[in-house]
């Protein structure tokens, strides 16, 4: 085995969750190797054990993961196309119930509704926009405006086509075929909590790296 | 006069298009229902809740500019109120946080332990803030 010259390659996603306490490479990792044999073999190697209650979140560095490896097959050449560090996250197999899910989900929604009918209310009263609407009608027709104008009903339709432009869809129905400014928010969220969870592991020290005696679950079996 | 109308009707249309613009990036960059959503681990409905600020917009514009009566109204003030409060609070975090005052203040202050209790008294700060302000008619 040692004077094996075959190259693997091995991709990881920053964030996995897996759903069984004994973690394997194969379920965090993909591997490409022009020895298919060794594909299945290294698969099934074990990195992470999670004990039954604690820590359910590892950062796992890639050279540990290398290290593994090497511990069984000494002379592969591993190549890393992926990312560095690999959250690994335990999850629980059992759901909430949908009931619950589905409250959240209503709650939000009516929060949301709420809060954006507040917010542009707040809006439209911080700038006074009636009286605005008032200075500019008089402005332009010279007559003072009694009740409601055309600014009024032109003003409601802009509002409308500059929120449903800006969210780019409206229900299933979307307007082009970009993702919306939404989607794009909560990907930049994830992104920034995984960046967070790698620097805070590594700056306390509690990533599973090589060099480090610190394997709460013993990383292998 | 038709003139006149057709002037205040662009002027009205544009400046709606671009408030609109405006005021929903505010809200949306700053990520405060995209935190809803991962909180409550609801992002598989995001566009619903895309839905559910946008239609809030157009009909809380519609309200507040028509005086149009709500059914129910004095049954769906508190509830009216409460989850503005809650979104409102929440808005207001978000604004800090973008602005990085809490890391800028733990950062100069030296502050090590007890972050949590820092985030609290800014809480209840603004809770009384809010509270003197409404009952002393500021």
């Amino acid at each position: 085995m040692s004077s094996n010259p075959d190259t693997l390659y091995i991709k990881g996603e920053r964030d996995v969750e897996v759903t069984k306490r004994e973690v394997t490479l194969g379920d965090i990792l993909s591997f490409e190797c022009s020895n298919k044999a060794l594909i299945p073999k290294v698969k099934a190697l074990k990195i992470l054990k999670i004990p039954e209650n604690g820590q359910k979140r590892y950062v796992i560095s890639i050279l540990k993961i290398i290290a593994c490896i090497h511990a069984q097959y000494p002379g592969v050449e591993i190549r890393n196309l992926g990312e560095s560090d690999l959250i690994v996250t335990y999850e629980n197999q059992k759901t909430p119930g949908m009931a619950v899910h589905l409250f959240k989900t209503a709650f939000v929604v009516v929060l949301t509704f709420m809060g954006a009918a507040f917010s542009i209310m707040a809006f439209n009263n911080d700038v006074s926009v009636p009286k605005l609407f008032d200075q500019i009608y008089q402005w332009v027709t010279g007559i003072k405006p009694d009740g409601i104008t055309i600014m009024e009903i032109s003003y409601s339709i802009g509002i409308s086509i500059g929120i449903l432009v800006f969210f780019n869809h409206f229900g299933k129905k979307r307007f082009s075929v970009d993702p919306t400014p939404m989607e794009v928010q909560m990907r930049l969220y994830e992104n920034d909590i995984q960046t967070t969870l790698v620097e805070d592991a590594s700056r306390k020290e509690e990533e599973l790296d090589v060099g480090r005696a610190n394997h709460p679950g013993g990383h292998r079996a | 006069m038709w003139a006149e109308q057709i002037i205040l009707a662009v002027i009205g249309l544009s400046s709606g298009a671009v408030v609109a613009g405006g005021l929903f990036a505010f809200l949306i960059e700053l990520g405060v229902i995209a935190d809803f959503a991962d909180r409550t681990h609801t992002a598989d409905h995001l566009l619903l809740y895309e839905d559910a600020a946008a239609l809030g917009g157009i009909v809380g514009n519609l309200f507040f500019l028509f005086h149009v009566p709500v059914p129910f109204g004095r049954w769906l003030l508190p509830l009216f109120g409460l989850l503005a409060g809650m979104f409102v609070g929440c808005w207001s975090m978000a604004l800090a946080e973008i602005l990085n005052v809490l890391p800028i203040f733990v950062r100069r202050l030296k502050i090590v332990r007890y972050i949590s209790a820092f985030i609290l008294s800014m809480a209840l700060g603004r809770g009384v803030g809010a509270v003197l302000y409404f009952f002393k008619n500021w």
